[in-house]
């Protein structure tokens, strides 16, 4: 109400509008490098695997196929614009949905430079070392088991979903599912299908070109949402609950979604507020802010429907809000 | 011929060449990241060629090329110009890296930055150890409510979204006009003055002279 109140009476002045741009260019020259990043390691996959033969011997197990995906963090350290291509290219490959879904929640918390960050901005805090990798998995756990209970027709993004078919065997997906113009329906877009050989060097190109075209168009989208409401929201109303065990978790939640910033650095940002709030908010802000903000949001529709998207919100809200009280519980 | 998407893939290869170059990045980004910006412009400058040369030609997914079409030359054109006061004053002073502990290095009070004395006064707050100690101090005029304007700084971790403000009270001398977001650099030494019955450090102002806005203003 206080922040309707305060944007209706005061409508951003110049000087507002000129910083609205100048974070909206912040956050977008900080965010295309990794995008790219992600792209081309997207790519890489493509090539070295085309038919998903590799990819697809991932674990299948409900707890280790989630597992193994948060584990490949370490090896493709990227945050969260650059792990949405690598993840998309997972799925489109055949890889386990667990694994996969493993891979996108919790890799841009475990990876070496977001733990390393992490200790460098808080080394008094060693909990928090230990529990932030914990709580991300753990996230990943259950947004994996939450969104798996979704047939992967009601959860991928169509275009994902048909790439995904023409991978799989047809043990697990017909001709009727894979919508490849033999039977059935026409074929969804004129993407060609994954060449059973290893793809040219320009196809390669082609794809990596569209698909970054295509994250960034949605990038551009988030940065500007992003930027407007940081700059026009003063930061302190998410702050002004300071103490309070479930408001100061909540409200730092919606800092992070907010603030978007990448999460190899978001430790060093919380650590600006760490002494005004609880350390359940602490927690939650260096959660949640890796899984979702305003600037990657729309980056998930090119992996899931919007169903999944919701459902997805949905859960990882809830988690980050129980681990978050939890924590308040034990330490305050 | 589909000429487009490589055509907007150069020319944010282009942007992101122009923003490094043109020291626009100074206002946007932390310096550690600038090379990133750097390498992705060369890679999307050469790979937009590449895909000129060798990507098949087929018309399809247009509308994420036109959208990057249309924003490129807007960012290209259009230069950051973030108001430092405006920023700040949405976001409250944040703790300082090392603040939490005991400083062991000590540079000598004059060559202190701005950044320097916040880190020292909150790490070992007693005002009376830093009574009458030189200061050369520069930041911006952020005007702060109820209270006379400070002389700040943004910290920046990463780019402009994470930008904290640490700022130094200042008595100001008498008549000194200030405007938001000016750049001053100011002389005098390190006082005490009691606010709400407790004691702090402030700097009292002999010299406040206007400067140019540094070409890197932020501070890690």
């Amino acid at each position: 109400m206080g922040i309707v109140l305060k944007l209706g009476m005061n409508w951003p002045d110049g000087s507002q509008w000129q910083t609205v741009w100048a974070v909206f260019q912040g956050l977008l020259l900080e965010a295309i490098p990794f995008l790219l990043i992600g792209v081309a390691i997207a790519t890489a996959a493509r090539a070295w695997d085309p038919r998903g033969r590799w990819l697809q011997r991932l674990p299948r197990h409900p707890l280790l196929g989630p597992l193994s995906g948060a584990a490949l963090g370490f090896a493709l350290p990227a945050c969260e614009c650059g792990n949405v291509p690598v993840a998309r290219r997972l799925l489109a490959q055949g890889a386990p949905m667990g694994a996969s879904l493993g891979f996108l929640f919790a890799a841009p918390v475990l990876n070496p430079i977001v733990l390393l960050s992490t200790w460098a901005a808080f080394p008094d805090r060693p909990w928090l070392l230990l529990l932030r990798p914990l709580g991300s998995v753990v996230i990943a756990l259950v947004l994996t088991a939450l969104l798996q209970q979704l047939s992967e027709a009601a959860l991928l993004a169509p275009d994902l979903l048909e790439e995904r078919r023409m991978g799989q065997p047809l043990a697990t997906a017909s001709l009727l599912d894979r919508r490849s113009g033999l039977i059935g329906n026409q074929p969804l877009s004129t993407t060609p299908a994954i060449a059973a050989e290893r793809p040219s060097m320009g196809v390669l190109l082609d794809h990596g070109l569209r698909e970054f075209l295509e994250l960034g168009s949605l990038l551009l989208l988030g940065c500007g949402i992003a930027a407007t409401i940081q700059t026009l929201i003063p930061r302190d109303l998410f702050l002004a609950v300071g103490q309070a065990p479930t408001l100061s978790v909540l409200s730092l939640m919606l800092l992070a979604v907010v603030v978007s910033v990448c999460s190899s650095v978001d430790a060093f940002l919380a650590l600006g507020f760490a002494a005004m709030v609880t350390p359940g908010a602490l927690l939650a802000f260096l959660l949640l802010g890796p899984v979702i903000d305003l600037k990657s949001i729309s980056l998930f529709s090119r992996i899931f429907r919007r169903r999944g998207i919701l459902l997805m919100l949905a859960g990882v809200v809830v988690a980050v809000l129980l681990i978050g009280q939890w924590l308040n519980l034990v330490l305050l | 011929m589909n000429w487009l998407p490589p055509f907007v893939l150069g020319l944010w290869g282009a942007v992101l060449l122009q923003a490094w170059g043109s020291g626009r990045l100074n206002l946007l980004l932390q310096a550690d990241f600038h090379w990133l910006v750097l390498v992705s412009g060369l890679l999307l400058l050469a790979l937009a060629g590449l895909a000129a040369r060798f990507a098949p030609k087929r018309r399809s997914g247009r509308t994420p090329a036109l959208v990057m079409l249309l924003a490129a030359p807007l960012v290209l054109l259009i230069p950051p110009r973030p108001s430092f006061s405006t920023l700040a004053a949405n976001r409250s002073s944040g703790a300082l890296e090392g603040e939490s502990e005991t400083l062991t290095f000590l540079s000598p009070p004059e060559q202190r930055s701005l950044t320097d004395w916040v880190r020292l006064l909150r790490s070992q707050p007693d005002p009376e150890l830093y009574r009458g100690d030189p200061v050369r101090i520069s930041g911006f005029v952020m005007p702060t409510p109820q209270a006379a304007p400070v002389l700040a700084r943004l910290t920046v971790r990463c780019c402009l979204a994470d930008a904290t403000p640490v700022g130094i009270p200042v008595i100001w001398p008498e008549g000194e006009s200030l405007k938001a977001d000016e750049w001053l650099a100011v002389s005098g030494e390190m006082g005490v003055e009691r606010v709400g019955g407790v004691l702090r450090s402030v700097v009292i102002a002999e010299r406040v002279q206007p400067i140019p806005k540094p070409k890197r203003p932020f501070e890690p």
